[in-house]
């Protein structure tokens, strides 16, 4: 009896974080700083600061394949396999396809990580506000649901993420992209110099900017004191960064949660289920599968954190179902699972440019360049809705410059050891709209290796996405001729939600529990000491990546939850 | 922290790691689900030879030296498909027997003069793979460690950025 009790109070904790990525992370270090005991758990492995990153300073000539994969590898991971962030540097990250089982009704590119921090170990790192453009855009425009919150709510936790994560970056004072706090902003390559220079001369309200990036630019008190140094400007951050140069959970939040002392951190433990108190309509906890043993082990708090990522997240509701919720947690409105975006990209123009010859550069910059939404902007008015913004950047091309055809020999060795010509690219991430067709449900019988119901995906970008893309792909064009760069080549390499790994939506965020399954402070409305503060609870896509976002808004949730539990309504 | 500080720092603390990518090069371990096409020693120099005669010894070490051909084997066999494999193996055999039909003598036993004349004629006749073997060599050379720090310029950790500088003269192209 009393081991009994014993066991449950090691497995009682005052919070229970459900994932470890950018959302998992910020939840936990927000909950043990505010006095909470936590435990965070991932079905990934464990990853180590430092020396978990094994690839991160090996030299070219340390790699078997130059990061190409083997047919092995691509056999085994028909879907990964695909596209580009699975490679021989990064596998050991991303779960196996047979472990990472789904169904496609129509075509979705899934990357789930197999890690403690998650994706925040290979993102983007590029870190943008949204605004009050993208607050209203629903209710304006009649579509979907309206966002419960505005700029003004999330303003301040904007700030107060930005200021430890560190973002670096220019201010422009633009009503549709907010500027950050910022850290020094990254210099620009030659070429990007003169494209900035001539899209602002050739397209007024057309601006060219250095990208808003988690890399530390300039390394601050609040970066130094969980042990982060400078950006060493090596361009491998997707490998994971020795020097905690960008922000991860491993760099960042996970420190600072550890220094609390009241963190506990459990790998390998993929959560099956929330459970649910029917009569005190409250979550008591989960129900997690140990991954290498299949035990199954319950863990109890008062507060539930759900940040699996969106599709993880939505996976984990849906299959949490009792007598009050036969459909999945929190989901009377029908709505969970629905509403699935990503960005639509893989589209854009690249060009040479032919100045610039007498010059080069010095450290590879882990970013690039920025041109944010113009379209759809005051007085501008085209046949869709929405808009997009383009990413990419310039480059002086080196020994992989081509060399013709039939070239051989010493002349061709001494001219690949020259700088070759200077590219500059334009790459467009235009919003999707939240459809609510466009959804994910769990299989009837299929189940995965630890007999979890598998992920089925239905969705696909519309008509709106595909007008959108003529002006990604012409304005792109037209952008690097009127630059004065030469071969100016357009291409629409054609783009399938997922593929942009910002996949948002399925547990929205709403003003109404009929159509919406979270309210503002991002807590189910039907379920008060649950919160979901990933990708899952965007009511719009905006057109700008989007885990800033989730940084704020967890920051946001935590606060309001812990407010809750001392006055005692949660 | 200065900047050497920080990079000793590091280095101590993948100290263990750092040794274990060599390792495993050196066991060369096979990855495809089945084993590659057999390669034997013949083909293998003459795999070397023709690299050389590609990225020859200038100022700096040629392919041969920098062992493009050892990158050049471990990736056709674990990252080909059979057929690919095959395509590229026939290739070579191919250029070998071209060159016994006009000089009466294997690749590897031509004369300098004579072997850029085969890889002159290669560019035309058997086209195919000149290109995959161009594209092998010069990523096999460039990512050696003797064709990026000598042939071209490496720095592994810059520590800063500046995206406009002035070219020297006979200023290397950046290795990574």
């Amino acid at each position: 009896m009393n081991l009994n009790i014993d066991a449950v109070k090691a497995q009682t904790f005052d919070a229970i974080v459900i994932g470890s990525g950018i959302s998992g992370g910020w939840a936990s270090k927000e909950l043990t700083e505010k006095g909470l005991k936590v435990l965070m758990l991932d079905k990934g492995k464990q990853l180590e600061h430092v020396s978990g990153y094994e690839n991160a300073m090996k030299n070219p000539w340390d790699t078997m394949y130059n990061g190409r994969l083997t047919v092995a590898q691509k056999e085994s991971h028909p879907k990964l396999a695909r596209d580009y962030p699975y490679n021989e540097n990064t596998e050991k990250y991303w779960m196996n396809d047979s472990d990472s089982m789904y169904q496609e009704e129509k075509r979705f590119d899934w990357y789930r990580p197999d890690i403690v921090g998650g994706k925040s170990i290979m993102w983007g790192r590029q870190s943008y506000r949204l605004s009050d453009i993208d607050f209203e855009a629903n209710l304006k425009e009649g579509i979907a649901v309206d966002w419960p919150i505005r700029y003004k709510d999330i303003a301040p936790w904007y700030s107060y993420v930005e200021k430890f994560a560190g973002i670096s970056g220019e201010k422009l004072g633009l009503p549709q992209l907010p500027d950050s706090d910022f850290l020094p902003a990254m210099d620009m390559y030659c070429v990007e110099k003169e494209v900035k220079k001539k899209i602002a001369e050739n397209f007024p309200g057309r601006i060219m900017t250095i990208g808003r990036v988690a890399n530390l630019s300039e390394a601050q008190k609040a970066q130094t004191g969980v042990g982060r140094s400078g950006c060493q400007y090596r361009n491998k951050c997707s490998l994971g960064c020795p020097y905690g140069a960008y922000f991860s959970t491993q760099s960042a939040t996970l420190p600072a949660a550890m220094k609390t002392g009241r963190l506990t951190v459990r790998p390998d433990s993929v959560v099956k289920e929330i459970m649910y108190d029917e009569n005190k309509n409250r979550a008591t906890g989960v129900r997690v599968i140990d991954t290498n043993t299949l035990e199954v082990i319950e863990f109890y708090a008062k507060i539930v954190f759900v940040n699996g990522s969106t599709l993880g997240s939505t996976s984990v509701l849906l299959n949490s179902t009792s007598n009050r919720f036969p459909n999945g947690m929190g989901n009377d409105s029908g709505e969970l699972g629905h509403n699935l975006m990503d960005h639509h990209f893989k589209i854009g123009a690249s060009g040479e440019w032919e100045g610039g010859k007498d010059n080069y550069y010095l450290g590879r910059r882990a970013n690039g360049i920025y041109v944010p939404r113009y379209r759809n902007i005051g007085n501008d008015k085209r046949d869709y809705v929405r808009g997009f913004g383009y990413q990419g950047g310039g480059s002086r091309a080196g020994w992989n410059q081509g060399s013709g055809e039939k070239a051989f020999g010493a002349d061709m060795k001494e001219s690949l050891t020259k700088p070759g010509p200077w590219r500059m690219g334009l790459s467009g991430f235009g919003e999707c709209l939240p459809y609510h067709e466009n959804r994910m449900y769990l299989h009837k019988t299929e189940k995965d290796k630890w007999g979890l119901p598998i992920a089925v995906f239905d969705a696909e970008f519309k008509e709106n996405e595909a007008k959108m893309r003529i002006d990604m792909q012409n304005d792109a064009q037209e952008m690097l001729e009127k630059a004065g760069m030469k071969n100016v080549r357009s291409y629409d390499n054609k783009s399938y939600p997922g593929m942009a790994i910002h996949e948002m939506g399925t547990a929205r965020m709403g003003r109404d529990p009929k159509t919406s399954v979270l309210n503002g402070n991002n807590q189910l409305h039907s379920v008060p000491n649950v919160f979901v503060t990933d990708g899952a609870a965007m009511t719009s896509a905006s057109c700008v990546n989007p885990s800033l976002t989730y940084m704020a808004l967890t920051a946001r949730a935590a606060d309001f939850a812990v407010k809750e539990m001392k006055k005692r309504n949660i | 922290m200065n900047r050497r500080e920080l990079i000793q720092r590091v280095t101590v603390m993948l100290g263990g790691v750092m040794a274990a990518p060599l390792m495993t090069g050196a066991m060369g371990q096979v990855l495809n689900t089945e084993p590659g096409l057999a390669v034997d020693d013949s083909q293998e120099k003459l795999l070397a030879e023709i690299a050389d005669i590609i990225i020859p010894a200038t100022s700096t070490p040629g392919a041969k030296e920098a062992g493009a051909h050892n990158f050049i084997v471990r990736v056709v066999r674990d990252c080909y498909t059979k057929a690919e494999q095959k395509k590229f193996y026939d290739g070579l055999a191919k250029l070998n027997d071209d060159s016994k039909s006009k000089y009466g003598k294997g690749f590897v036993e031509l004369t300098l003069p004579q072997k850029n004349e085969m890889i002159e004629d290669a560019t035309v006749y058997n086209k195919d793979f000149f290109r995959e073997m161009k594209n092998l060599t010069i990523t096999g050379y460039f990512t050696s460690e003797i064709g990026a720090t000598q042939a071209l310029a490496y720095d592994p950790i810059p520590g800063k950025f500046d995206g406009c500088t002035t070219l020297e003269k006979g200023q290397k192209a950046w290795a990574l």
